[in-house]
């Protein structure tokens, strides 16, 4: 028995600390307890800046003002250098992490670069003053950057200039995270930045400041296997053709597949990414005419219509046998891509960049030796015909998505430098000239080339255009563009890649960002996304009808407070309408 | 109490003491605070004062009544500890009790084979399991049997008779790390039985099942019950290697996921609310007290405990 009240005692005493904290807690906020959804809304938090023009330290009143930013490079970076070096900084050093597939390493190698060059300018006006970049690590997952630089920046132990998709903005602009560079890139909006495509200024801008510089972006064309539908006895630059003008749907598109299937041409109709929703498959709820603004820019919008209809293809292409039942668990090496380079699928969802890791990678197995192998460049063309993203239904217009990687600079950028807290402003200011030098027209043509991205400026395009440039990138004549150990860092990716196809890939695909989305920068995006991909992942297996994976989504963001304070969901399930 | 009773009371409690405050109550202390501010992000800095009073045991209040998969990962974590539990101290007993009778040599090799999935990087384990019980013809066990002709097609095992393929897959994948526990806390607990009372048994001829019931299973008693408390709570709040082959599709989405997880899953999102994560937990806690205190009654230590009347 007293063991018995021994072991109630302790139990009732953790429950009662437990109970005093909380009350403790409860009771320093004089009981108030605001409901979820009354919860003001926290504006993003102001990132820490300096005066333009910092007071110099009393003992040392001579020394230089900052002066304001001109909009050319040589200029700053020796105004900048000789303010640094009149508190006796010589040497500064920034950190870089960046990711994406082995032929984006420009990602972290950019500003190594610029780096490079931006010392160049300082030797040649006689500075002392020199840039180090360190790479932190170039990874293979997209995220891991953002989630690293998320987590140790509570820390100061984060990267100074991160390479990561645009769609991280919201997240840590709303924390502070990031260094607000309005007034910089005003400051260069019509020197330096001035042939930015204007499109991209949208994916870079949360509540109207002006959060990174935009490093590369895509569009996602519907890639069509020429032999297949040949087969099957139809024209693929004619389909091509006719999804581009809207006259081919997701309709004539399930039709084809299911013909391509029963005469034996192909074992599968249609297959897309695994694993989650964002961003290739979104495009279904564009294409249905889904969109995630309305009136209110706070909030995000979920169209049910477009929603359902999205989940009613997907169950329709599993139900036919012509998207696997287990697609979002397909293994990306050893099953998705060398399905579709063998020509076992008659379209694939895919991006652009697939055109060249496709010539990087062994998928396709050589009908003659049985090995493993890439494609070149011609074999590539020859295999595939792409259009865009086929319109949901007639009347709506055809979609792609491009989801742009961009340069985001910390809010704490150059923290390890020596006086941080009073040079601070100086140092900001260098990490913007590195991202600024990183986007130089050679090396976003460059890594446009190498890695199969669309360029962010005009500059670029038009260099990728240039015969002469061209040649160089492909007999590995990098040391024209670019420091010794950036060449050498991609001189074998550059000789595979820059084939005079593959910048014809590019340039004929650049029309597609004409008729692009741009997920939104909210912070409801992405746990929505991931609601999605679970809601895929069931009507594909049968688990779920289009209705009740519907019903699904809207019950998972009704279970949420938080998210369902900032979604506002539209529509209805549409009455009467089926697919196919 | 003297002085120097309390002095020597510290010396050998002091040590541990510390352990347990500052491993387990002081940890519990932080979460039980940060469970009640909006800490998300790891942004400390902004949230460590941002008092939001209950706003986040009431977002998992609403959360369990209105989200769709709360009833069945409720009943998935039941059955998964359930039966894990069981696998883990019987699996655990069984190995132990074997590899104490094998020779030494072939024991060691024996144990560390078990301890493998142990030593393994969690990923790199689950990623073994993803490629075995993959749903294609890839997967190492389609390919088993298919080329044995007992299957023709490919199976989703964990999409298999739902929700029996993913339970399978989830309490053997899990089940194969903790058995590993067992067996090491027991082997050493049969290991340290005085060999006198082995060889009094023998000479008395006891044979090998007579050994086990009237020997060793009485001396494991404390074993038995402190691995099964430790298995149980561990079991109630791990999802490591469940998240990977959740992530990647090996199990079901609704089956495959138990309370942990869905605790994961939503306050680690993309914003990363380590406030209701915090309130998650702590209720854990309360959990893994009540069950470990049910779990203690059952096991009988209060009997134990009881100071014996003396040898017969």
């Amino acid at each position: 028995m007293a063991q018995n009240r021994q072991l109630l005692l302790i139990a009732v005493g953790i429950v009662a600390i437990i109970i005093v904290i909380g009350a403790i807690i409860l009771a320093t906020r004089g009981g108030e307890q605001p409901a979820p959804e009354e919860a003001p809304e926290t504006p993003p938090a102001e990132t820490p800046r300096e005066e333009a023009t910092p007071t110099p330290r009393e003992e040392a009143p001579a020394k230089p003002e900052l002066k304001p930013l001109t909009g050319n490079v040589e200029e700053d970076i020796v105004n900048i250098a000789k303010y640094l070096e009149a508190f006796g900084v010589k040497e500064v050093t920034y950190k870089v992490h960046g990711a994406g597939d082995p032929n984006s390493i420009m990602r972290v190698y950019g500003v190594v670069e610029a780096a490079a060059r931006l010392n160049k300018i300082l030797e040649e006006n006689g500075m002392d003053l020199r840039i180090n970049v360190e790479i932190v690590d170039f990874s293979a997952r997209a995220d891991e950057p953002a989630e690293r630089f998320q987590q140790s920046f509570p820390l100061r132990q984060e990267a100074d200039i991160i390479a990561v998709s645009f769609r991280w903005i919201a997240t840590f602009a709303e924390e502070g995270y990031l260094l607000d560079i309005t007034e910089y890139v005003n400051a260069y909006k019509n020197t330096e930045l001035a042939d930015y495509f204007e499109s991209l200024w949208a994916s870079v801008t949360y509540k109207g400041r002006i959060y990174a510089l935009p490093q590369d972006t895509e569009a996602r064309p519907l890639y069509i296997i020429r032999a297949v539908l040949e087969c099957a006895g139809y024209d693929p630059d004619d389909v091509a053709r006719r999804i581009d003008a809207g006259e081919i749907t997701w309709r004539e598109i399930f039709q084809i597949a299911e013909d391509v299937k029963e005469k034996g041409c192909a074992e599968w109709g249609v297959l897309h990414r695994k694993g989650t929703a964002h961003p290739d498959l979104v495009q279904f709820y564009y294409a249905f005419g889904g969109s995630f603004t309305g009136p209110d820019p706070e909030k995000l919008y979920l169209d049910v219509d477009a929603l359902y209809k999205w989940l009613a293809v997907e169950y329709a292409l599993a139900r036919a046998g012509l998207t696997p039942e287990n697609m979002m668990e397909w293994d990306w090496g050893k099953q998705i891509h060398p399905t579709v380079v063998n020509g076992n699928t008659a379209f694939w969802i895919g991006g652009v960049w697939h055109w060249t890791e496709w010539q990087t990678k062994k998928y396709f197995t050589d009908p003659q030796t049985g090995e493993l192998r890439s494609l070149t460049p011609e074999e590539v063309k020859e295999k595939f015909a792409y259009s865009l993203f086929p319109a949901g239904e007639p009347g709506l217009k055809p979609v792609t998505l491009s989801q742009p990687f961009v340069w985001m600079i910390s809010a704490n950028a150059g923290k390890f430098n020596p006086n941080y807290e009073e040079l601070k402003e100086a140092y900001h200011r260098i990490a913007f000239l590195l991202i600024v030098k990183a986007n130089d027209p050679d090396l976003v043509a460059i890594h446009s080339i190498v890695s199969a991205h669309i360029p962010i400026r005009q500059k670029a395009a038009e260099l990728m255009e240039d015969p002469e440039f061209l040649n160089k990138l492909a007999t590995g004549n990098l040391d024209m563009f670019v420091s010794k150990e950036v060449a050498n860092a991609f001189v074998e990716i550059a000789k595979k890649t820059a084939h005079p196809i593959n910048i014809e890939f590019l340039k004929n695909t650049a029309y597609m960002l004409e008729y692009t989305n741009i997920t939104p920068l909210h912070p409801a995006y992405q746990p929505l996304a991931d609601i999605f991909k679970e809601a895929v992942d069931f009507v594909l297996k049968g688990q779920m009808t289009p209705e009740e994976a519907t019903e699904y989504v809207l019950q998972k963001i009704r279970a949420d407070p938080e998210l369902a304070a900032m979604i506002e969901v539209r529509g209805e399930i549409p009455q009467g309408w089926s697919f196919p | 109490m003297s002085k120097t009773r309390i002095l020597t009371l510290a010396f050998f409690l002091g040590p541990a003491t510390a352990l347990v405050v500052f491993f387990f109550v002081f940890p519990l202390i932080l979460t039980i605070y940060i469970s009640f501010t909006d800490m998300r992000n790891w942004n400390v800095e902004r949230y460590a004062n941002d008092i939001v009073g209950l706003k986040n045991y009431e977002a998992l209040v609403h959360l369990s009544r209105y989200d769709p998969k709360f009833e069945s990962a409720v009943i998935t974590t039941i059955v998964f500890v359930t039966v894990t539990l069981f696998i883990n101290v019987v699996g655990g007993l069984t190995l132990a009790i074997l590899t104490y009778f094998l020779e030494e040599r072939v024991s060691l090799s024996f144990r560390l084979l078990w301890l493998l999935p142990r030593m393994t990087p969690v990923a790199v384990y689950s990623l073994l399991w993803y490629y075995f019980f993959h749903s294609s013809n890839i997967g190492t066990l389609n390919r088993i049997f298919m080329s044995l002709g007992i299957i023709e097609e490919p199976i989703a095992w964990g999409s298999y008779n739902l929700p029996l393929g993913t339970w399978a897959i989830l309490i053997f994948v899990n089940g194969l790390v903790g058995v590993s526990f067992g067996m090491i806390i027991f082997y050493s607990a049969i290991r340290s039985i005085p060999w006198e009372y082995i060889a009094a048994a023998r000479v008395d001829g006891a044979g090998n099942l007579t050994l086990i019931r009237s020997i060793i299973l009485p001396q494991l008693r404390w074993h038995i019950m402190f691995v099964t408390v430790w298995q149980m709570l561990s079991l109630l709040t791990t999802y490591a290697h469940i998240f990977l082959l959740y992530e990647w599709g090996t199990i079901d989405r609704i089956w495959g996921q138990t309370w942990s997880l869905l605790v994961f899953t939503t306050a680690f999102g993309d914003i990363k609310r380590q406030g209701l994560a915090a309130a998650a937990a702590t209720v854990l806690v309360v959990i893994g007290i009540v069950l470990g205190l049910i779990a203690l009654r059952l096991l009988g230590f209060q009997r134990m405990m009881t100071i014996p009347r003396g040898e017969i």
